[in-house]
């Protein structure tokens, strides 16, 4: 115990070393992330020579913050402009645009800043506490159980249909059918695809996304002068610091709740395979389901910022617990980081921490530095950050659309994307100004896939028997949680109603 | 639902755009599936046949809601007069022209252009220097992060091949 | 501590000042004749797996014996086929393009739908590795040999994560099925990382794929039994080769990674394709090449040059492996 006390400690001082290579590259991951379509993962694969040419420690640093800080940079035109630059940036602007609307920008921004560095510094040091434990989450949560898990983030699409059911399920299932397009996980059958090879591998997240949030909401708001509302317009003509630090304020009292949605983002990034955008739409909705408000989500609520901020840094560090302890990356960057850290001669597998325990210690240092530091340094920066929403939208919707669609062609690189992206502009504008939610369409777009491949892989695993779906037991207990969820609402919203008429 | 006698008739043919388009998709995706494997079929058929099923709802829910003059088959929520004021048909018309054109005329150019043309009809051809200075530090700075740092595989033309020319050379 | 920090930071810095050199840099020198410019080569499979790392590593020796550099784009869509038929088919045919393709799985999926172009339009005409097929089990797995594996799959149908159904690993599994009358269900886990994960978290019983990954995957994994010829002992837990423990006549499930190039190109410009085999052939006699290889971690066993000749029967045997198994593999 001691040993590793000491050991933790020289790993924490000698990254401390390294502050002058992660206050740089924590500009440059904001950046990427804010850039749709850029990622850490490719920012680290077009890096990639310089990153072999660095030693291992260095490289493990500079990889560990570009990660964090480019997931934290995802947020930031999500929020401000409704452009979620990668898919686990896309259950932020439900609330975060709205609040940007009203002139809140800047205390959006930092609410987010603060959730996404607690809940990120936070589920960093339960997994380096707890990790041989969280590697187990994996070997339980198999086809069937991610079924389930999947199915508490697509119900969020009746949550969003409430107003007019039958449109919000319309928009849902039409998005689940276009995230069918694609050929089948298992016999590779290309379905739907009008002849597009570019759609084999299914609809492209990113296209998808900033078409329908952001190309379509570009559309819109050449309707205003500004995208601000006319309250939000007077609250932004006075920028003081007084807004960034009671948007930290207002996070820090929620400390609770950035505490559990951030431990569902770690939860769900432990097992392989499994995603920020799962574990941002299902923190989103339990924070909907437990909530005495549910009917403000959506409207600029602080709590349906939060709970897909910090569910989204807190897979960042799920996701190292089964590269580290196991050998397999759980994502997209952990699997790139096993590419560079084999080049140094760094073999993976369970006898990690026996041989060399500063790597995978270093690796979680790293990454609860580089929060600590992004805390103190990006914080500030949210005053000058909003004030791109009162650039005039003569301005800005242009910006917005060439931005987005460039940011549609970078991930794949394919001149369809943008063609796609632009389509799905056109989708979304009809959606909107035709009273359809393109939140429950892209729910279903994003999600739809992810559910059918567990629901195949599990029916071809029992031979096409459904009944395996109710055949295991934290599968079941699953589903029982996911009826309360869905059952919880509505029995909370009958118990205040009886109590607003017994006290008048 | 509770008929407001004071509210407009909503404009139906606008919302049964989406139902319309689904069904059409839906129909287009079933006949993809139909010799195909089980897997295949097993979820797409459900979750279409669910779609279906909400599209005929809401089909017979119109019809209703316009025989009783609650709606009208009208689009006004789509197209309106506003879009040609706003200037928003003149953006799509550019956006789709940006999409078209970059191909050929490269990144950096197809970019400047886009912005140009699009801030100066949005704002209805006012302030033609500082449109032209936005677009251009824009489109520059896109050409400096997308092409000569990043190295993307993005459309390259005249512009392009002079800058790397330069680069080479200078 | 301090020193160590300050030599990093001016090693950080001179590197980032030699790549932005490299940058700017022109060309090499540079020829009269072919190649008069850089060769385009298309990579039909993702940057940064192993396919990449091959290449760059054998490339890094091949641009010194042809006197250009190579460069990639990598075309992942589709199993390979946005990279075939949309970049690779635009493509002018002069010997400039290249595609870096998969003999096995690429092939075979080919076998599986047939592609818009013929399948004749390119043809392979350098081999650079040789990978075969493992069956391996997670650490933690019951199953320590894979005797064990046949005798529970004589009493239960076993699941078996593969990267996806038409690959040559799914025919290694199947072809040991029929031999010993074990049952095996194939669940494609879309991808060598996730078919690693699937063994390792007992999602399936036990997985195949190709064993440059499984190799990679470190002690998470141990390995079974070989689709072919264990040629680096130790590092695949020394597992048997097929035939050997079945007394199977079954050809090696291999990924064949190799150069192809239109065959109109080759007819048009008999000089230049010259030129690039015989450039290619003194790659493989280059010391060099083994270093680049064992530097960018890649198994140096695995190197086995291939010709024409070699890589045309390579993809006759695949297309007909794959029409042979092609039933099971597609669900028709």
């Amino acid at each position: 115990m001691g040993d590793t006390a000491a050991l933790l400690f020289s790993v924490l001082m000698d990254t401390l070393g390294y502050w002058w290579v992660m206050i740089p590259t924590i500009f440059l991951g904001l950046i990427v992330g804010g850039i749709p379509g850029f990622s850490a993962a490719n920012t680290i694969i077009i890096l990639m020579p310089l990153t072999l040419a660095m030693d291992l420690q260095m490289g493990l640093v500079f990889m560990v913050t570009l990660y964090c800080a480019a997931r934290m940079g995802a947020g930031i035109p999500a929020i401000l402009v409704n452009i979620p630059g990668t898919a686990g940036a896309a259950a932020t602007p439900l609330d975060g645009y709205p609040m940007t609307k009203q002139g809140r920008g800047q205390q959006a921004l930092s609410i987010s800043f603060v959730s996404s560095a607690i809940g990120g510094l936070l589920t960093t040091i339960i997994a380096l506490a707890a990790m041989p434990l969280l590697a187990r989450v994996g070997f339980y949560m198999h086809a069937v159980e991610m079924i389930v898990v999947m199915l508490f983030g697509i119900s969020l699409i009746a949550s969003i249909a409430a107003q007019d059911m039958i449109k919000g399920l319309i928009a849902g299932f039409l998005g689940l059918m276009i995230g069918s397009i694609g050929t089948d996980v298992v016999y590779a059958t290309p379905r739907g695809t009008m002849g597009f090879l570019e759609l084999y591998d299914g609809v492209p997240l990113i296209p998808a996304l900033v078409g329908l949030f952001a190309v379509s909401e570009a559309f819109i708001i050449i309707e205003k002068k500004v995208i601000l509302s006319k309250k939000g317009q007077e609250a932004m003509e006075n920028p003081s610091w007084a807004a960034t630090f009671e948007g930290v304020r207002e996070a820090l009292v929620r400390w609770k709740h950035i505490v559990w949605t951030s431990i569902i983002g770690l939860v769900i990034g432990v097992i392989p395979g499994a995603g920020a955008s799962i574990a941002s739409f299902v923190a989103y909705q339990q924070s909907r389901t437990f909530s005495k408000t549910p009917e403000k989500y959506g409207t600029g609520h602080i709590e349906g910022l939060i709970a897909p901020e910090s569910a989204n840094n807190g897979v960042t560090s799920g996701t190292l617990v089964p590269l580290l302890v196991l050998g397999i990356p759980g994502g997209a960057t952990a699997a790139i980081m096993l590419v560079v850290m084999q080049y140094h001669g760094v073999s993976f597998g369970p006898s990690l921490f026996q041989r060399q325990p500063e790597v995978g210690y270093g690796m979680f240092m790293a990454m609860a530095v580089s929060y600590l530091l992004m805390m103190l340094t990006i914080i500030p920066l949210s005053r000058y950050m909003s004030r791109v929403t009162t650039v005039p939208t003569i301005y800005l919707a242009p910006m917005i659309i060439s931005f987005t669609l460039v940011g549609a062609f970078v991930p794949r690189e394919y001149m369809f994307d943008m063609y796609l992206a632009l389509a799905f502009g056109v989708l979304g504008y009809i959606a909107r100004r035709t009273g359809y939610h393109v939140a429950a369409i892209l729910i279903g777009v994003i999600l739809g896939p992810l559910l059918e491949t567990y629901f195949l892989r599990a029916l071809k695993k029992s031979e096409g028997d459904i009944t395996v779906l109710f055949s295991s037991t934290i599968g079941n207990i699953l589903w029982v949680a996911l009826v309360v969820s869905l059952i919880l609402p509505a029995v909370f919203d009958r118990r205040r109603k009886r109590k607003e008429l017994v006290t008048p | 639902m509770k008929i407001d006698p004071d509210r407009p008739p909503r404009h139906l043919g606008g919302e049964l755009i989406i139902p319309a388009l689904a069904v059409v998709f839906t129909l287009y995706f079933f006949s993809t599936i139909w010799n195909s494997p089980w897997t295949a079929q097993v979820s797409a058929f459900s979750l279409g046949g669910v779609l279906l099923l909400l599209c005929v709802i809401f089909f017979a829910k119109a019809l209703g809601m316009v025989a009783k003059g609650e709606g009208s088959l009208t689009f006004g929520n789509v197209v309106t007069y506003e879009d040609l004021r706003t200037g928003r048909l003149g953006l799509i018309v550019t956006t789709v022209g940006y999409c078209w054109l970059i191909d050929d005329l490269g990144f950096t150019l197809a970019t400047f252009l886009f912005l140009w043309l699009s801030m100066l009809v949005l704002s209805r051809f006012r302030g033609v220097g500082r449109v032209t200075l936005t677009s251009a530090i824009m489109a520059l700075g896109g050409w400096a992060i997308f092409i000569w740092a990043f190295d993307t595989r993005f459309p390259r033309g005249w512009f392009e091949a002079t800058m790397e020319a330069v680069l080479k050379n200078g | 501590m301090n020193r160590k920090t300050i030599l990093n930071r001016r090693t950080f810095l001179s590197t980032s000042a030699a790549a932005s050199l490299t940058l700017a840099t022109p060309g090499l020198l540079r020829a009269n004749t072919f190649p008069e410019r850089n060769i385009d080569v298309y990579v039909p499979t993702a940057e940064g797996g192993g396919a990449d790392r091959n290449f760059r590593a054998f490339t890094s020796i091949w641009k010194t014996k042809l006197g250009v550099d190579f460069e990639p784009g990598y075309y992942p869509g589709a199993s390979g086929r946005v990279g075939y038929e949309i970049y690779m088919g635009k493509a002018e045919p002069d010997c400039y393009s290249l595609i870096f393709g998969n003999m096995g799985p690429e092939v075979l999926n080919w076998a599986m739908q047939e592609p818009t172009f013929d399948v004749d339009d390119y043809f392979y005409f350098g081999q650079v590795d040789v990978d075969p097929s493992v069956v391996f089990v997670g650490a933690e797995s019951p199953f320590q040999t894979i005797d064990d594996i046949v005798a529970e799959g004589q009493k239960r149908t076993l699941t078996v994560g593969t990267s996806r159904m038409a690959h040559p690993a799914s025919i290694g599994i199947l072809a040991l099925g029929d031999q010993t009358g074990a049952k095996f269900n194939l669940i494609p886990l879309a991808g060598g990382k996730n078919t690693v994960a699937g063994a390792v978290t007992g999602e399936v019983d036990f997985s195949v794929l190709t064993s440059g990954s499984v190799i990679a995957a470190g002690d998470a994994v141990r390995t079974l039994l070989v689709f072919g010829e264990n040629r680096v002992g130790e590092r695949l837990n020394n597992a048997k080769n097929i035939n050997e423990v079945y007394g199977m006549d079954l050809p090696e499930m291999l990924s064949a990674r190799a150069f192809g190039i239109h065959r109109a190109a080759a007819e048009a410009y008999p000089d230049r394709f010259a030129r690039l085999q015989e450039t290619f052939a003194e790659t493989f006699e280059d010391p060099a090449l083994l270093e680049a290889y064992v530097a960018s971690g890649g198994a140096p066993e695995y190197l086995r040059m291939g010709g024409v000749e070699e890589c045309a029967k390579f993809k006759a045997a695949m297309l007909e492996l794959g029409a042979k198994y092609k039933p099971l593999l597609t669900g028709a």
